[in-house]
């Protein structure tokens, strides 16, 4: 809780107007119990007349009129707490997510991570709307209501001064197990939505393998796991407030009974004293049992932000950038690769790539050819900048990658990956996406014309303006292709990443796309991960790569005349039988 | 008010613990007023030095009422929030129910980001059409009044203020906010979706957006949307509070109204002093049950928005009327004849006029350019979509009458593009079959050529740590681990080098000996060996035959053939 307590604390102004508030909060509790006894003791007691009274009535209803009032303005200041509040925590986990490196986005369940940021932080909304606020009450009024029963009757306050610690060691007890229920509960809610998210996704999938009602099944589990776990917070609630509510009870009891017995047995005490510190009481134990169930409402919040901490303390191996411009000469860059290393987990022996080693001059076409799962993308990630190398770098005109500014690279870079993502949007929305901020409707067209998928495009009813991706039309494979290849038509960048489809694309748009590519490596170096025999001979040189090593580098008929591997491999590309 | 009669169903589904929350709620606040009347009572009570055993039984009455009082309310909070939660449990069931009939078309009306939002938030706030909206009332009025009855045993013109202070905090304070309510729009429901949408697409398109270094844009804007979801939040916050202090002045100012009342009528002898505390100590007890009625007309209106958003979901279904199941263990063969298709929304036919036979036990590939309607000739013969016109027979029976999760149960299935789910490569494989064992999911791993994987190894969200050719090749093995006789394959190793893809086909035609088997390729070479090669262009069927006969035509096919010699050789 220390993290919330001090963001909530460190609002000096709004915690002393909480103070001032809640000051006078007691203040028109005790008048209302002084004016309201007042009146019943002199009707009832004194049997004065209604006029003599009209004053005390007056002075009822100012204070009356006072405790809404403020109890308002008390509320609305925690609110607007608890908004400050869930804007900082939420913003720093946007940052978060969109700080973090790719690797470590693709960790974990999207659906856990929107929970994490939604209800989460919303979970955070009671800590400052309810406990605190409750909490400075708590501070001042029972004190101020001891205060004024001491000066009445000094047993009944002893009694109260000895009941009332019962309460928050009882809470503290209380509390320990709230705070654990409640992060359970928090997780419990993100787990829902991660398996929510990703069966959704995969609906199909699971339709196709009779899976739906199974997966009905585990849905129906994940959520009443999720009601079992509220419902043991809750317990925990319940629980304590009834005992809160006995604790306070038999404290009222108890002062009632010391009163009665002194004004009937021995007639020590004035009905008017009894009669205050017997309205009193109640209103004494009520602001401590709010204050349980507040405090209820904060553990759980502090449950919330724990999980948050515990987010937002992931730290990650950022990608690192230096603070140089990529001087935009009139050549596109050269670049090489010395010794590059990476692996997504050495311990664990996953895959890795080793000792990489080439020179890409400018202008210049380089195809990354090998089997699937060889390292090809792992290492279009790597040029890219996407992913660091563990050892050895990448240069790009003669100087490390992380000396350039993260976003002087990406400008000239034009990456078309594997499985591009359709945002949803309009058709022009998304070629957009990939440009640089300063094209027109014109220049849209035009890449779409050279992706070879204006033709769709403009046959659609709404042409450009067709909304795509979720909530949008659907698209054929080599149509989304076709889309994202078009993004990187529109940048006209220095350098192009390629992972070149083979899904899908029929042979005539294959053939604009060679012509489009032809033109744009006239002023770019292109690096593809090549399927195409096209392409592959059309290459300068060829990186092969085998289980993440450089097993060949050289031109196409070099390596055909020297490696038999890599000849074998073309030979059966072309539909050759194996030997 | 559809969507608030759909809750009121669902409530009905708890009435035991309705009816619990209901008893114990009234014998709650009943004791709560009998607390401070007897002790009002006793107070004045005992200011007449009455004999010491009349107050023992006063006090007595008092501790009983406070034990009734906070076991009561302890009881009703525990079923009320019992029902209520197992309720937004079924509500969750049933929505995910509703939308599961929608795959593989919900994402072209929904995005994912809306629909988490609605079985999270938007079923977490139904919590309040219960909790408060549903059974508070009930409760309040059977207090209410009969309290009112008892007070109008002492003075008929106190339970008069009594009734008017119930009608003033319980109908008409509430009235005047549900008025203000409709002037001014509450959006928390929709802003809380929007960040949701905005959040999960950002995720989801992480890569693409760092790629084309939109993120900060992206950024700028989650902060946009998570701000204007604060505000909304906030802002009903706010109203809430507000209606929530006037009902407390008002019911305030009900007690005074009493107490000066009260006065009046004692000092003019009509009512005896001793009742005065009692009967105020009433009103006071009795108006906590009634303030919440204030902030009702916004959670009602809450959940109407929440339950509207849930229960429109799967209101423009089609139901599938098959009803005939497979039997299984034969092979199946399709006829098609002059089948239309087109997408709803969509003006242009995607399939035209296909007649088409696929005898059992054949080979068959289909090739054509993208976007010839080559998938979506798959999904029919899926019954994934149903043809506007011809019609479809599936081993002679009309696909109309054949229940769909029937023929999913026999075909395995390759996509264009396969969901993997987060979790480890076994549970992804366990998708196939009930009780597969270790050795069946290893021995296919290793007929894709995955031998290297192991069962346990990890499998994140979509499959995002496994290379695009890994990806094809588990979701073959876990066709071939289905077994089933229809094969329905879409470019299934499109990512796979030559080499591997020759393997996987070798282990492929192999098991597939005697089925059916329907294969889209975007590649030419090696369909010497198909039974009959479909050529589809634009929606419709332009060529078919073996390859050799479609070769010896020199068509469509002979031309692709050309043109792909240039590309790949
Ligand atoms: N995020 C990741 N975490 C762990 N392993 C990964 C991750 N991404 C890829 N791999 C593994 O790294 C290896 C190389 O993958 P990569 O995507 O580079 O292959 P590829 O050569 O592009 O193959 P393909 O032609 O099939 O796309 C694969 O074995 C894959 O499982
Ligand atoms: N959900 C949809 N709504 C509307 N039109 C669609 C939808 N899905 C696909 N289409 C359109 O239908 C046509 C056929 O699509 P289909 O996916 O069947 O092509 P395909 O032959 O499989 O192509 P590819 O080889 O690129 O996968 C395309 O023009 C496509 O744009
Ligand atoms: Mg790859
Ligand atoms: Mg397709």
């Amino acid at each position: 809780m220390k993290h919330l307590s001090k963001l909530a604390f460190g609002q000096r102004k709004v915690i002393l107007a909480l103070f001032i508030i809640s000051l006078i909060i007691g203040g028109t509790i005790i008048g209302q119990a002084y004016f309201f006894v007042a009146i019943v003791d002199r009707i009832f007691l004194e049997q004065q007349s209604f006029q003599e009274i009209v004053p005390l009535l007056a002075g009822l209803l100012l204070v009356l009129a006072g405790r809404a009032g403020f109890t308002w303005l008390h509320g609305r200041t925690g609110v607007k707490m608890a908004a400050r509040a869930k804007s900082h925590f939420r913003q720093a986990i946007i940052k978060k997510f969109s700080r973090n490196p790719i690797q470590a986005s693709l960790k974990g369940q999207s659906g856990r991570k929107v929970s994490v940021l939604m209800d989460s932080v919303d979970e955070i909304d009671g800590y400052f709307s309810n406990y605190v606020p409750q909490m400075i009450q708590t501070a001042v009024i029972p004190l101020m209501i001891l205060i004024v029963v001491f000066t009445q009757h000094i047993y009944s306050g002893l009694i109260m001064l000895i009941t009332a610690p019962f309460i928050p060691f009882f809470m503290a007890i209380v509390g320990v197990m709230t705070k654990k229920k409640s992060e359970e509960q928090m997780e419990k809610l993100s787990a829902f939505s991660g398996k929510f998210l990703d069966t959704l996704q995969g609906l199909t999938t699971l339709k196709l393998f009779g899976r739906a009602q199974k997966q009905k099944d585990e849905i129906e589990k994940s959520s009443l796991g999720f009601r079992d776990a509220t419902m043991g917070v809750l317990k925990v609630a319940f629980i304590s407030s009834l005992m809160l509510e006995f604790i306070s009870m038999l404290s009222i009891g108890l002062i009632a009974l010391e009163i009665a017995i002194r004004l009937v047995v021995y007639e020590s005490i004035p009905f008017f004293s009894a009669f205050f510190i017997l309205v009193l009481a109640p209103e004494f134990y009520l602001t401590l049992k709010d204050f349980g169930s507040a405090f209820h409402t904060g553990r759980g919040s502090s449950g919330a932000a724990n999980q948050l901490a515990e987010e937002l303390s992931e730290t990650e191996s950022y990608v690192e950038w230096g603070e140089e411009k990529l001087s935009a000469g009139s050549n596109p860059p050269f670049l090489e690769l010395e010794n590059v290393h990476f692996s997504y987990g050495k311990e664990e022996g996953l895959f890795a790539l080793e000792n990489i080693q080439a020179t890409i001059p400018a202008y210049s076409q380089t195809a990354i050819v090998g089997r699937s799962g060889s390292g090809k993308s792992t290492l279009l990630h790597v040029v890219a900048g996407l992913i660091q190398p563990s050892e050895g770098q990448v240069k790009v005109n003669g100087e490390v990658l992380s000396f350039y500014q993260e976003h002087e690279w990406f400008k000239e870079v034009s990456y078309i990956s594997q499985h591009p993502y359709l945002f949803s949007g309009t058709i022009a929305e998304n070629i957009a996406i990939g440009g640089r901020g300063d094209h027109t409707m014109n220049d849209i067209k035009a890449a779409a014309q050279r992706a070879g998928i204006a033709e769709l495009i403009e046959s659609l009813e709404r042409g450009y303006e067709t909304p795509v991706g979720e909530a949008g039309r659907g698209l054929s494979g080599g149509e989304k292709q076709r889309l994202a290849i078009a993004r990187a038509f529109l940048k006209r960048p220095s350098v192009i990443l390629f992972d070149e489809p083979t899904t899908g694309l029929d042979l005539k748009t294959e053939r604009i796309l060679q012509e489009s590519m032809k033109e744009l490596s006239k002023t770019s170096t292109v690096i593809t991960v090549a399927h195409r025999l096209h392409t592959i001979k059309n290459a300068d040189q060829i990186l092969f790569l085998d289980q993440g090593n450089l097993a060949a580098l050289g031109p196409h008929e070099v390596l055909m005349e020297r490696h038999p591997e890599y000849k074998e491999m073309v030979r059966l590309q072309q539909g050759g039988t194996p030997a | 008010m559809k969507d608030i009669s759909q809750m009121i169903k669902l409530v009905a589904i708890e009435k035991k613990d309705v009816l619990l929350s209901i008893l114990f709620g009234f014998l709650a606040g009943m004791a709560a007023v009998g607390l401070f009347a007897s002790s009002g009572y006793l107070i004045s009570r005992a200011a007449l030095v009455p004999p010491l055993y009349a107050l023992t039984v006063l006090i007595a009455f008092l501790k009983l009422f406070g034990f009734a009082r906070a076991l009561g309310r302890y009881a009703e909070r525990y079923y009320s929030h019992r029902a209520t939660f197992t309720m937004l449990s079924n509500i969750r069931v049933a929505f995910f129910e509703k939308l599961e009939p929608y795959a593989p078309r919900v994402f072209q009306k929904y995005r994912s980001g809306d629909l988490l939002a609605r079985i999270v938030g938007d079923v977490e706030s139904l919590q309040n059409f219960f909790l408060r909206v549903y059974y508070p009332p009930v409760v309040l009025v059977v207090i209410f009044l009969s309290t009112i009855v008892f007070t109008s045993v002492f003075s008929t013109s106190i339970a008069i203020v009594l009734l008017l202070g119930l009608t003033l905090t319980g109908v008409f304070v509430p009235f005047l906010f549900s008025l203000r309510q409709r002037t001014i729009e509450n959006r928390v429901r929709e802003s809380r979706g929007e960040l949701s949408i905005d959040v999960t697409e950002f995720l989801y398109g992480f890569r693409d957006l760092k790629i084309y270094q939109q993120l900060e844009d992206k950024e700028e804007r989650l902060h946009e949307s998570s701000s204007s979801y604060i505000r909304e939040q906030e802002r009903e916050g706010m109203q809430r509070i507000f209606s929530h202090s006037v009902n407390t002045l008002v019911s305030l100012l009900i007690s005074w109204v009493v107490l000066g009342l009260g006065a009046y009528l004692v000092a003019r002898g009509d009512l005896n002093g001793l009742f005065l505390a009692m009967l105020v100590m009433i009103s006071l007890t009795v108006f906590e049950n009634a303030t919440p009625m204030a902030v009702l007309p916004s959670h009602l209106e809450d959940s109407k928005r929440a339950s509207r958003r849930l229960f429109s979901i799967g209101d423009e279904m089609i139901e599938d009327n098959g009803r005939l199941h497979l039997a299984g263990g034969e092979s199946y063969g399709f006829e098609l004849s002059g089948v239309d298709f087109r997408f709803p929304e969509e003006e242009r036919q995607t399939l035209q006029q296909v007649n088409l036979k696929i005898p059992a036990g054949s080979k068959t590939a289909l090739v054509g350019p993208s976007g010839s309607g080559k998938s979506t000739l798959l999904q029919l013969l899926l019954k994934i979509h149903t043809p506007n016109q011809g019609e479809i027979l599936l081993n002679e029976h009309p696909m109309a009458q054949i229940d769909e999760e029937s023929v999913w149960s026999k075909s395995n299935v390759v996509l264009q593009e396969n969901h993997f789910f987060f979790g480890t490569v076994r549970e992804n494989l366990q998708l196939a079959k009930d009780d597969l064992t270790d050795e069946q999911m290893l021995d296919a791993l290793r007929d894709v050529e995955l031998g290297s994987f192991q069962l346990d190894y990890p499998v994140f969200e979509k499959g995002e740590n496994l290379s695009g050719g890994e990806k094809q090749r588990l979701a073959m093995a876990r066709a071939l681990l289905k077994g089933e006789q229809l094969w329905i394959l879409d470019e299934p190793t499109s990512s796979i080098d030559a080499l591997t893809e020759r393997k996987i086909y070798e282990r492929l035609f192999n098991q597939a000996e005697k089925d059916t088997l329907i294969l889209v390729s975007h590649r030419l070479t090696g369909l010497e060996l198909m039974d009959q090669i479909i050529v589809m262009d634009e929606g419709t069927i332009v060529e078919k035959g073996t390859y050799n006969e479609l070769m010896h035509k020199q068509g469509y096919f002979y031309e692709m053939k050309q043109i792909e010699k240039t590309i790949f050789g």
